[in-house]
This record gives structure tokens, C-alpha cells and sequence, in this order.
């Protein structure tokens, strides 16, 4: 494939993940202006930061009159765990360099980290055409929510509300269906997660990840799991 | 600069260090097998910490309602319909089950 086939590949791998975005920048953006920010900040804020849990976070703390310290510090711990998906991403990334690595960093989130994982193909071109056309729907999102704002009912933002999760879910369940032992190191992660959310609070979405991981080495087999080169079979 | 704008710039210095850091160094490192291994297992944990039990507080009043949406989604998954219209059809039964709600 030419670096524009790569592009274009990623660019509809993106499309599932745009309808996520649309609706949860929007329902964002409400919450934003709610909070006291202006247009501007509200499309600046998903400009910069790109993310989504920690925005709607941030947000609501303004909203409660938390400090800035505060809610930097809670963005700081949410958002470490794209430290973790990067290593994996640019481990996997293919036909790249530093500076590509480093334009295209910012554009990591929880879905554009899955999609990308967990396909067959490797190519910087296929990650920028997949995280870049979900970072602009992102912005899209929170600058559609900026002006339409209270037009749609709470039922239907709620409903949006599940539009991410059923991205993970359905990214998550053929590999399961690959793997038994997948779905039961999910399960057991989801239990950790539980348990030391009532313990480390923010922490525990990271601190779950990296242990369950590390029970995954054991209790998945290597011969299924692995190819030659170390990808997923 | 307001509070807002402050809280701005923090969190987007903070998101991006832990971004950029790992895509300028990770090319250089050769990881054993083991942590290879560590490394791929790590969407499917970080999938699950994200979604347990974060789908139950779709709507913080009735907890069931992600529930619902995780299962018609999974549903769906193991049917391989395709994921952009596991989206929109998870997002439709929600909406109907919400009209139903007052009925009981």
C-alpha cells in the first residue's frame, strides 16, 4: 500500500470511532459552557488536551469550584495512562521517525490506542490517518456542542454517553471470542479496577492496566498468543 | 489569564509529557519477548479497567442502563456486525429503553 492508501485505511477505521466523538464532544462541550468557559476555551480545551474522561472531569471540578491545582493534578493522574498506550502504539508503529512519533503523540486516546493495536496493520501513515481524523471530530464535536447546547434532551445525551463503551466492547469481544482466557483476564482487571478504585482512587485505572498485564503474561498461553515477530496472532 | 485558562494550559503540559515521552524513546528500545508479550496484553486490560465498572455510571441514577448498552454491544460484537453500527443500533436501544422507563 502507497502512504496514501495507509492514510485513507486509517481514515475509515476512524469512522466508528467519529460517531462516538460527535455526540460526546457535544455533550462535553454543554457541561464546558455550564462551567463558565467560553467557546474558545471549550474548543481549546479539546484542542489541547484531547481527552476525553479527563475534560468532562475537569470541567465538573470547575464546576464544584476545585482549584486549578487540583484539577491539573487529577488530569495529570487520569491521562498517565497514555504513557502506557504510547509505549505500546509507537512499539508497534512501522515506516516511521522521531519526528513523526513525536507530531503525531498528542493525537493517542483510549480508541484510537485500541483500534490501532489491535488491527493487522502497522504504518505511521494508517495511525495518522486513524487518530487524526478522531482528534478533528473531537474538536467537531465540541464546537457543534458550543452552539447547540441545551437543544438536545437529557434521554438522548445520556444515550450518547454509551457510545464509547460500545466501542470497547466491540473491540474487545472477537478477541475474546479468539481466547477464552482473554475474556477472563478482563474480568479479573474489571475486579481489580473495583477493588482499588475504594483504595487509590484515581490511580486505579493505570495501576489495574499494568497489573493485569502482568497476570496476562501467565495466563495466556504463548503459542496462541504470540507470532513470530511478537504481534497477536 | 482566568482560572479556566489556567486549568487549560496545566492539562494540556501534563497530557502531553506522558504522550511524547514514550514516542521518541520506545524506537530505540529492543523489549524481550516477556515484555513484548506484557506490552500486547496491555489494550485488552486497559479496555477493561476502562470499561468495569465505568459502564455503570452511564447514567448515575439507574446503573442498569450501561448494562444493557455493554450487552446489546457485546451482542452485536459476537455477531460481527460491524463496529459502526454496533454504535448507533447500542445508542437507539438506549434511547428506547429510556422511553420505557416511566412505564414501570
Amino acid at each position: 500500500m502507497s502512504k496514501k492508501d495507509e492514510f485513507i485505511f486509517g481514515f475509515k477505521k476512524a469512522i466508528p470511532i467519529t460517531m462516538g466523538y460527535i455526540p460526546m464532544g457535544i455533550g462535553y462541550a454543554a457541561l464546558a459552557i455550564k462551567a463558565g468557559l467560553t467557546p474558545l476555551q471549550t474548543v481549546g480545551f479539546s484542542i489541547l488536551v484531547y481527552a476525553g474522561a479527563g475534560e468532562i472531569i475537569a470541567v465538573t471540578m470547575l464546576l464544584n469550584g476545585a482549584t486549578a491545582f487540583a484539577i491539573i493534578l487529577t488530569n495529570f493522574v487520569v491521562n498517565l495512562r497514555y504513557f502506557v498506550m504510547n509505549v505500546c502504539v509507537y512499539n508497534k508503529v512501522q515506516k516511521t521517525s522521531p519526528l513523526l512519533n513525536a507530531l503525531s503523540c498528542h493525537l493517542t486516546t483510549d480508541e484510537s490506542f485500541a483500534m490501532f493495536s489491535l488491527m493487522d496493520e502497522s504504518s505511521i501513515w494508517t495511525y495518522v490517518g486513524l487518530s487524526l481524523t478522531s482528534w478533528l471530530s473531537w474538536i467537531l464535536g465540541a464546537a457543534i456542542g458550543v452552539f447547540v447546547l441545551d437543544l438536545l434532551p437529557v434521554i438522548v445525551t445520556n444515550s450518547f454517553n454509551i457510545s464509547l463503551y460500545a466501542l470497547f466492547v466491540a473491540i474487545l469481544i472477537p478477541n475474546v471470542k479468539k481466547n477464552y482466557r482473554i475474556g477472563l483476564l478482563v474480568i479479573i482487571t474489571g475486579i481489580m479496577n473495583i477493588i482499588l478504585q475504594t483504595i487509590i482512587g484515581n490511580w486505579s485505572i493505570i495501576v489495574s492496566t499494568l497489573l493485569g498485564a502482568l497476570i496476562g503474561v501467565y495466563l495466556i498461553n504463548d503459542a496462541y498468543f504470540l507470532t513470530d515477530d511478537g504481534g497477536i496472532k | 489569564m482566568n482560572t479556566a485558562d489556567m486549568v487549560i494550559l496545566g492539562c494540556a503540559l501534563v497530557t502531553f509529557i506522558p504522550r511524547l515521552i514514550p514516542s521518541i524513546f520506545v524506537g530505540q528500545i529492543n523489549f524481550s519477548k516477556k515484555t513484548e508479550k506484557f506490552l500486547d496484553l496491555i489494550p485488552y486490560t486497559a479496555l477493561s479497567a476502562l470499561i468495569i465498572p465505568g459502564v455503570l455510571t452511564v447514567d448515575n441514577q439507574l446503573w442498569y442502563i450501561g448494562l444493557i448498552g455493554a450487552i446489546v454491544a457485546a451482542g452485536l460484537s459476537w455477531k460481527k456486525v460491524p463496529l459502526g453500527a454496533i454504535v448507533i443500533i447500542t445508542v437507539i436501544v438506549l434511547i428506547t429503553v429510556y422511553s420505557l422507563v416511566p412505564l414501570f
